[in-house]
C-alpha cells in the first residue's frame, strides 16, 4: 500500500465540496420554485457509502446535517436498492428533512456494482397540498393538515422516471407543473453528483478517496476542538419564550457544558410541544445547534458528520424540540431561531466578547393567495428583520438571521405576477434597541390587495417577546399584522401565527419585522452617531433625546 | 498607419503600437501614475512613438483600457451621490435582498449603500407592472425634492422609479428637472442606464453609474486633452466591460459600463491569440499578483452575464463573464486550526510582495513556494531586474512546514498544489455554470502568474492544451488593438410569447434597433463593417431565470417578428432549456423578459506576425536546474530562453521557459511545442 500524501487526500476532499456546490448549481438554475431559484432555499450534499456526511452546500444552514437522516431510513428499509435508483420523502419524522414542503432527493451511487456514497439534495416546495395554499400555515393542528406526507419511495430507476410519486404528488399540489419542474431539476442534481463522485473514484481510487473522506471527517472534529479549547469549561444556561398561541407561552431553555474539547447540549426546562406547527423535529433541532456553535466558536468549520458527531444533544421526550409524531411542525424555523437565540444567550456567558445581542430571530413568513384570472395564485414572502447589535459594532439592518438567510422577492417581479401593490418596503425607524451599539432595524411592507379579494396567512414571532438586549443594550422592537393601517378600519391580528385572513379589493396588510437587541449602555454611544443615525432617520429626534440624552445643540 | 493599445493596471501601464504597413509591434511599459492615469497614458504613447520612430500624426487609431471605475467603487471615493425615488420606497438599496453578507460570520458586514440615508428623497409617484401610472407626479413635490437635492450638494444624482423599465416618463421628467436646476451635477436614470426589471439591482447600477460618473467624466477630459497634446489626431476609445470598443462621450454617459474595462481586454486579446492558433473554444486563466480572473470563450465569443456584483453591489449591464478568485502569487499561506493547508484569499500584494522579492515581506506566498521548488529563477526575475532573496523565501515557507509537521519541500508543493486547485474550482465554476464541459475547452494562460500554473491547473481540471501567448505580460495591450466598436442594447418585454400578438415585443425591438442604430451611426468610422445581433431573454412564465435565445437575423434586419417568428424562438427556447437542464415543457407559457442587441462595428484585426522556423531547442537553452514537479522530488531540467524559440520546436517536459514578464512551467507529463506565432502549445497527458 502506497502511503497517502496528505496534500493530495486535502485536495480530493476539497473536490468533494466542489462537486457538491456543482449540484447545487444545477439545482437552483433548472428549478421553478421562486423559493428554489431566487431565494435558494435548497442544499445539496454527498455521502460517503456509509451514511456519513462528507460534504454539503448548503445555503440555509437549517439544512445542516438534515439529509443525514434520509440515509438512516433507506438503510433501514425494505426497499431494494440497484444501480440507477433514486428515492424521495418529505417525511420530517422518519429522516426527511424538516417540514412537508422541504423534499429531500437521494441516489446511491455505485461504481462497477460496489456502492461508493449517495448524492443527495433538499429543496424547499411553493406547495405540498394541505389545508392552506403554499403548505406553510403556522396554525395547523397536525402534520396531516399540513400537506401531503411522503414515505421514502422511489421515485426513479435505470429506466428512468417512475410516473406513479410524480402523478400522485402532482395532484396533491395547487401547482403540479412547478413539483414536476422542481423534482425533475432535484434529479438532475442528484445525477451531476452521481457523475463526479464517480469520477472523483476513477481518478484517485476508492483507497485514496476513503483517506480523503475521512481527512475530511477529522478536519472538522479538530477545528471544533480547537475551538473549544479556547472556551472556559464550564456549563452555562438561558431561557427564552416563543409568543404565546392559546395557552402558555413556551420556554426555550438550555444547559450548555463545555469540558475541554468536549460540548454537550441538554434542552431539559424546554415547554411541552406545541399544538401549532412550531415543533422542531430532530434533525432541525440539530442543523440549529450545529449553526449556533459554528457562529460563535469557528465560522470556518465545514459542515459534515466529524463536526456534528462530536456535539452531543439531548432534549426532552414530547417537548417543542422533540415532539411525537404527528405533531404539526411546519413553522419551526420560529422556534428554531429562538433556540439559536438561546444558544447564542449561554455561550454569551462563557465568551462574551464573540456574541451578539438577540436578533429579530423570525421567519416572518407570510402568504397572500387568491384567484387572478382563473389561475390560482400563491405569493410566499420572507421579510427579514434587525440583526442583533455586534459586541463592537452595531447591528445589521434587514437581514435574515441564523438559520435562514432567504432572499425576497423583487418588487417588479411580484407585482408582474400577482394582483398585488407594494404600497411601502422602508426600514423602521427606532426598532433598533438602543446601545453603545444599537440593533439592527426591522422592515415595514404594505401591500396593497387590487384583486377581488385574497387570502393572507402567516407564521411569525417575536410579536409578543422582544429580542433581548446585552451588557444594558435596550431591548428591539416588536414586529406586527396590521389590517388596514392609518383607516377608520385598522385592527392589529392577534399574533404572528395566523391563516385565512380575508383581505378585499382595497385593503392593504402592514407587515412588519421586528428590530433587535442593542449591546451595551445607550449613554455610551458617541454623540457622533447619535447624530448621524438621526441624520439618517435610523432614529426619531424623540428617542435621540430620551433615551440617548441627545440634545440637538449637541 | 499605427495603432496603439494602452492598458492601465494597478502597477503598470502597457503600451502596445502595431505599425499596419510593417506588421511589426513595439511594446513599451511604465509605471502607472495612481492620482491621474491618463498622466502615464500620454507619456507611454510618446514613448512609443519614439520606439516606433513614428510621428503623432501617422497615429490612427488608440485603444484604451481603465480601472479608474473599478477603483472608485472598491476604493469608495466616488462622488456624493443622491437618490430620488419613488415614495415608499426609499430603502430598496439598504435592504437588497435582505440576505445577509455571510451566514456563519455574525461579525461580516453589508456594503454600505453608496447613497447616504440622508440624501435619499422620495417623490409622489407611481407606475404598475403594466407601465400605467397609478399616481402621477406632482410639480410642488418635484420641486420640493430639487430643492432637497439642491441643499445637500451632491456631485451626483441617480433618479429611480419602480417600473420604470416599462415607462420611463416621470423618470425623464424628474431628471430633466434635475439637469435644468443643477446643471453641474452629474444626473442618470434607472430607464437611461439599464431599463430592465428588479428594482434593486436596476437601482444599484444606476447608483452605481451616477457615484463614478463625475469622476470619469473628469477623468476622460483630462485624457482627451492630453492625447490631443501629444499631437496624435484621433480620440481614444476606451474598452468596456462586455469587450467592446466605446467613444468617449458613450463612457461619459454610462461609466458603469467600464467597470471591467481592463480585464475584458484579456479575454478579448486572448480570444483573438487563440483564434489565430486554430482554437475557438478557451477559457482565459489571468493570473496576477493577489487574483485570478477566468473567463469562457465558446465559438470563439466570450459568455456575456448581466449578473455581476462589484464589491457586493449588483450591476445589471452586460458584462464579459469574468469569474475572480483570490490566487495569485502574493497568496498567503497558513495552517488552519484544523491542520489544514490554506492558500488566500489574503495577499501580500506587490507591498510588502512575497518574501522572496526583498521588500519586507515575511509571510509565506505562492511566489515563494515556486523560488523554493525551482520553477521560478532562484536567483533573479524580471531578466534580472529583481534579484530573488532564496533564503527570506525558505524562512517564509518554514513557518509553514513546521504549522504541517512536514518538511520544507512538502509545504512548497502543497502551497502549489492548494493554489492550483482554488484556481481549478473557478475554471470549473465559469465551465459547470455555463453547462459546459472544460475537458473540451483550451486553457489560454497569461499574466505575470498565469504560465507558472497553467499546465497543473489544467491537469485538475482535465483539460489537455494549454496555450501560452507570446507577450503574457502585456496581452491587455494587444487586446485593445482587436476590439471591436460594439456595445449592448437591453430593455424589458415582460410579455408571453405570443405568436398571435407580437405588438409590444415589436414595440421594444424597435425602441431597442433604433437605439443601437443611432449609437452606431455616431460610433462607427466611415465605411466599418457594421452589424446588430440580438438575442432574448427568455423563461417559462413564473420561472425566475432567463435563458437566452439567438434572435433570427431577418428579425433584427426587419426590427420586426414576421408572421412564424415568435414560434421559432419559443421552439429554440424549448430546445436550449432541454440541453442546459434535461427537460423542457412543451405546452408551457413562455415568457420573453427582455431583448438584448448588440450593435458592433468591426476594426482591422492585425495578423499577428510569425516567428522564424527551426526545430532545434538547442541555442534557446540557457541553463539547467533542478524543478520539483512532485513527490518524487527535483528533477534535472533544462532551461530555455522564450525569445530564443522557433516555430516547429518541441520541448519535452519537464521544461522551464523564462521570458522578461513570466515563466512557464512544462510538467513532466506535459509536451510543448512552438507554433508558427510564437505561441506555446502544451499537451497535457491525462491521468
Amino acid at each position: 500500500m502506497k502511503t497517502l500524501d496528505p496534500i493530495t487526500v486535502q485536495v480530493i476532499g476539497a473536490s468533494l465540496v466542489t462537486v457538491a456546490e456543482e449540484m447545487g448549481a444545477v439545482l437552483r438554475r433548472a428549478s421553478y420554485s421562486t423559493n428554489i431559484k431566487e431565494r435558494s432555499d435548497c442544499s445539496t450534499a454527498l455521502f460517503d457509502e456509509h451514511g456519513k456526511l462528507v460534504a454539503q452546500a448548503e445555503n440555509m444552514p437549517i439544512h445542516m446535517g438534515s439529509m443525514t437522516g434520509l440515509i438512516d431510513s433507506l438503510v433501514a428499509s425494505e426497499l431494494t436498492v440497484r444501480p440507477g435508483d433514486v428515492f424521495i420523502t418529505n417525511d420530517p419524522y422518519h429522516g426527511g428533512g424538516t417540514h412537508l414542503p422541504d423534499i429531500t432527493m437521494v441516489k446511491p451511487v455505485f461504481a462497477d456494482g460496489e456502492l461508493i456514497g449517495y448524492s443527495a439534495n433538499i429543496a424547499h416546495h411553493s406547495d405540498i397540498g394541505g389545508r392552506v395554499p403554499g403548505s406553510n400555515a403556522g396554525d395547523s393542528n397536525s402534520l396531516f393538515q399540513e400537506g401531503l406526507r411522503i414515505p421514502l419511495v422511489k421515485f426513479a430507476t435505470m429506466d428512468g422516471v417512475e410516473q406513479a410519486p410524480l402523478a400522485f404528488i402532482g395532484l396533491n399540489s395547487r401547482l403540479p407543473q412547478e413539483r414536476r419542474g422542481d423534482m425533475l431539476a432535484q434529479l438532475a442534481s442528484v445525477e451531476i453528483g452521481e457523475r463526479q463522485l464517480r469520477e472523483v473514484h476513477r481518478r484517485h481510487g476508492r483507497e485514496t478517496v476513503g483517506a480523503a473522506t475521512a481527512y475530511l471527517l477529522d478536519h472538522s472534529r479538530k477545528r471544533l476542538a480547537a475551538a473549544l479549547r479556547e472556551v472556559p469549561d464550564g456549563t452555562y444556561r438561558f431561557h427564552d419564550l416563543m409568543d404565546p398561541s392559546d395557552g402558555p407561552a413556551t420556554a426555550i431553555a438550555v444547559a450548555i457544558t463545555v469540558d475541554g474539547e468536549h460540548v454537550s447540549l441538554d434542552f431539559a426546562g424546554t415547554g411541552p410541544q406545541s399544538p401549532v406547527g412550531i415543533n422542531v423535529v430532530r434533525p432541525a433541532l440539530e442543523a440549529t445547534v450545529y449553526y449556533a456553535l459554528k457562529a460563535v466558536l469557528d465560522p470556518g468549520i465545514p459542515p459534515n458528520g466529524g463536526f456534528f458527531d462530536a456535539v452531543r444533544i439531548d432534549a426532552p421526550h414530547g417537548s417543542i424540540v422533540n415532539p411525537v409524531e404527528p405533531a404539526p411542525v411546519t413553522a419551526r424555523t420560529d422556534t428554531c431561531q429562538r433556540v439559536a437565540d438561546v444558544v447564542l444567550g449561554a455561550l454569551a456567558a462563557a465568551v462574551p466578547e464573540r456574541v451578539p445581542a438577540a436578533s429579530h430571530s423570525t421567519v416572518t413568513y407570510v402568504t397572500f393567495s387568491g384567484e387572478c384570472d382563473g389561475d390560482f395564485f400563491v405569493y410566499p414572502e420572507v421579510v427579514a428583520g434587525g440583526g442583533g447589535a455586534r459586541t463592537t459594532k452595531d447591528g445589521l439592518d434587514a437581514v435574515q438571521v441564523h438559520i435562514t438567510n432567504s432572499s425576497n422577492l423583487p418588487i417588479e417581479a411580484l407585482e408582474q405576477e400577482y394582483p398585488l401593490l407594494v404600497d411601502t418596503y422602508e426600514l423602521i425607524p427606532d426598532s433598533g434597541g438602543a446601545g453603545t451599539h444599537r440593533g439592527g432595524l426591522g422592515v415595514r411592507r404594505d401591500v396593497r390587495i387590487l384583486g377581488d379579494s385574497a387570502e393572507f396567512s402567516a407564521h411569525a414571532d417575536r410579536q409578543a417577546t422582544r429580542p433581548w438586549g446585552l451588557n444594558g443594550g435596550h431591548d428591539g422592537s416588536l414586529g406586527r399584522f396590521i389590517v388596514n393601517p392609518g383607516r377608520d378600519d385598522e385592527h392589529r391580528l392577534p399574533g404572528g401565527r395566523v391563516s385565512g385572513v380575508q383581505l378585499r379589493q382595497g385593503d392593504v396588510l402592514r407587515v412588519e419585522s421586528p428590530g433587535s437587541g442593542g449591546f451595551g449602555d445607550p449613554a455610551s454611544r458617541s454623540p457622533e452617531r447619535v447624530r448621524e443615525d438621526l441624520r439618517n432617520g435610523r432614529i426619531t429626534e424623540q428617542a435621540a433625546r430620551d433615551l440617548y440624552g441627545f440634545r440637538s445643540a449637541d | 498607419m499605427l495603432r496603439i493599445g494602452i492598458d492601465v493596471g494597478g502597477t503598470f501601464t502597457d503600451v502596445t503600437a502595431l505599425d499596419a504597413a510593417t506588421g511589426r509591434f513595439y511594446i513599451h511599459k511604465l509605471p502607472s501614475t495612481t492620482d491621474d492615469q491618463s498622466v502615464a497614458v500620454a507619456e507611454g504613447v510618446r514613448a512609443v512613438l519614439r520606439q516606433a520612430d513614428a510621428d503623432p500624426g501617422e497615429v490612427g487609431y488608440l485603444g484604451h483600457g481603465t480601472t479608474v471605475a473599478t477603483n472608485t467603487v472598491l476604493e469608495s471615493n466616488g462622488a456624493l451621490t443622491a437618490l430620488v425615488t419613488t415614495t415608499g420606497l426609499r430603502d430598496i438599496l439598504e435592504i437588497g435582498r435582505q440576505q445577509r453578507p455571510d451566514l456563519y460570520d455574525m461579525d461580516a458586514d453589508k456594503a454600505p449603500s453608496l447613497v447616504p440615508r440622508s440624501l435619499v428623497h422620495a417623490v409622489v409617484e407611481r407606475m404598475s407592472a403594466e407601465g400605467k401610472v397609478l399616481t402621477p407626479l406632482d410639480e410642488d413635490d418635484i420641486a420640493a425634492a430639487v430643492d432637497r437635492v439642491r441643499e445637500a450638494e451632491p456631485e451626483a444624482v441617480a433618479v429611480c422609479f419602480l417600473h420604470s423599465y416599462r415607462n420611463g416618463d416621470h423618470e425623464r421628467e424628474v431628471a430633466d428637472r434635475l439637469r435644468a436646476a443643477l446643471p453641474e451635477v452629474y444626473v442618470c436614470a434607472s430607464a437611461e442606464v439599464a431599463p430592465v426589471f428588479r428594482e434593486f439591482e436596476r437601482f444599484s447600477t444606476t447608483v452605481v453609474n451616477a457615484y463614478v460618473g463625475p469622476k470619469i467624466n473628469r477623468y476622460m477630459s483630462r485624457l482627451a486633452e492630453r492625447i490631443r497634446a501629444t499631437g496624435v489626431p484621433v480620440e481614444p476609445r476606451v474598452i468596456g466591460s462586455s469587450g467592446g470598443m466605446m467613444s468617449l462621450d458613450s463612457v461619459s454617459r454610462y461609466p458603469v459600463t467600464t467597470l471591467l474595462s481592463g480585464p475584458s481586454a484579456g479575454v478579448v486579446a486572448a480570444s483573438h491569440v487563440a483564434g489565430q492558433a486554430g482554437f475557438s473554444n478557451l477559457i482565459t486563466f489571468d493570473m496576477g499578483g493577489t487574483s485570478t480572473d477566468v473567463c469562457l470563450v465558446r465559438d470563439g465569443r466570450a459568455l456575456v452575464s448581466s449578473q455581476r456584483r462589484i464589491n457586493h453591489r449588483p450591476v445589471r449591464t452586460p458584462s464579459l463573464d469574468i469569474h475572480t478568485v483570490g490566487a495569485g502569487g502574493g497568496s498567503i499561506a497558513r495552517v488552519d486550526s484544523g491542520g489544514a493547508l490554506e492558500v488566500g484569499p489574503s495577499s501580500a500584494g506587490s507591498q510588502p510582495g512575497p518574501a522572496a522579492y526583498g521588500r519586507g515581506g515575511v509571510e509565506p506566498t505562492v511566489t515563494d513556494a515556486n523560488v523554493l521548488r525551482g520553477r521560478l529563477n532562484p536567483e533573479y526575475v524580471l531578466g534580472g531586474a529583481l534579484a530573488v532573496d532564496y533564503a527570506a523565501a525558505g524562512r517564509a515557507v518554514d513557518s509553514v512546514a513546521r504549522a504541517m509537521g512536514a518538511d520544507r519541500s512538502v509545504a512548497a508543493r502543497g502551497i502549489g498544489r492548494i493554489a492550483a486547485v482554488n484556481m481549478a474550482g473557478a475554471v470549473r465554476k465559469v465551465s459547470v455554470e455555463a453547462g459546459e464541459d472544460p475537458r473540451g475547452y483550451v486553457l489560454v494562460a497569461f499574466g505575470g502568474a498565469g504560465p507558472l500554473h497553467a499546465v497543473e491547473v489544467a491537469h485538475e481540471v482535465g483539460m489537455s492544451t494549454v496555450l501560452v501567448p507570446p507577450n503574457p505580460g502585456t496581452l491587455c495591450a494587444l487586446g485593445l488593438l482587436v476590439t471591436d466598436i460594439r456595445t449592448e442594447f437591453a430593455k424589458a418585454v415582460l410579455e408571453e410569447a405570443d405568436e398571435r400578438d407580437p405588438d409590444k415585443l415589436n414595440e421594444v425591438l424597435h425602441e431597442v434597433y433604433e437605439s443601437a442604430r443611432g449609437w452606431l451611426a455616431s460610433e462607427a468610422p466611415p465605411g466599418a463593417d457594421t452589424k446588430i445581433t440580438g438575442e432574448a431573454k427568455m423563461r417559462y412564465a413564473r420561472q425566475n431565470f432567463e435563458l437566452s435565445v439567438a434572435l433570427p437575423q431577418r428579425v433584427i434586419d426587419a426590427a420586426r417578428f414576421d408572421s412564424g417568428a415568435v414560434a421559432e424562438i419559443v421552439a429554440a427556447f424549448h430546445d436550449l432549456h432541454a440541453k442546459s437542464y434535461g427537460f423542457a415543457h412543451r405546452d408551457a407559457r413562455v415568457q420573453i423578459v427582455e431583448v438584448q442587441l448588440t450593435a458592433a462595428a468591426a476594426v482591422d484585426k492585425p495578423e499577428l506576425p510569425a516567428i522564424a522556423e527551426g526545430s532545434e531547442s538547442g541555442e534557446a537553452l540557457i541553463g539547467r536546474r533542478r524543478v520539483d514537479f512532485d513527490a518524487s522530488g527535483p528533477v534535472d531540467t533544462p532551461v530555455y530562453d522564450r525569445t530564443g524559440l522557433r516555430a516547429g520546436t518541441v520541448l519535452p517536459g519537464p521544461a522551464i521557459v523564462e521570458q522578461l514578464d513570466t515563466t512557464t512551467v512544462i510538467t513532466p507529463d506535459a509536451t510543448a511545442r512552438v507554433d508558427r506565432y510564437g505561441n506555446l502549445i502544451i499537451e497535457v497527458e491525462q491521468r
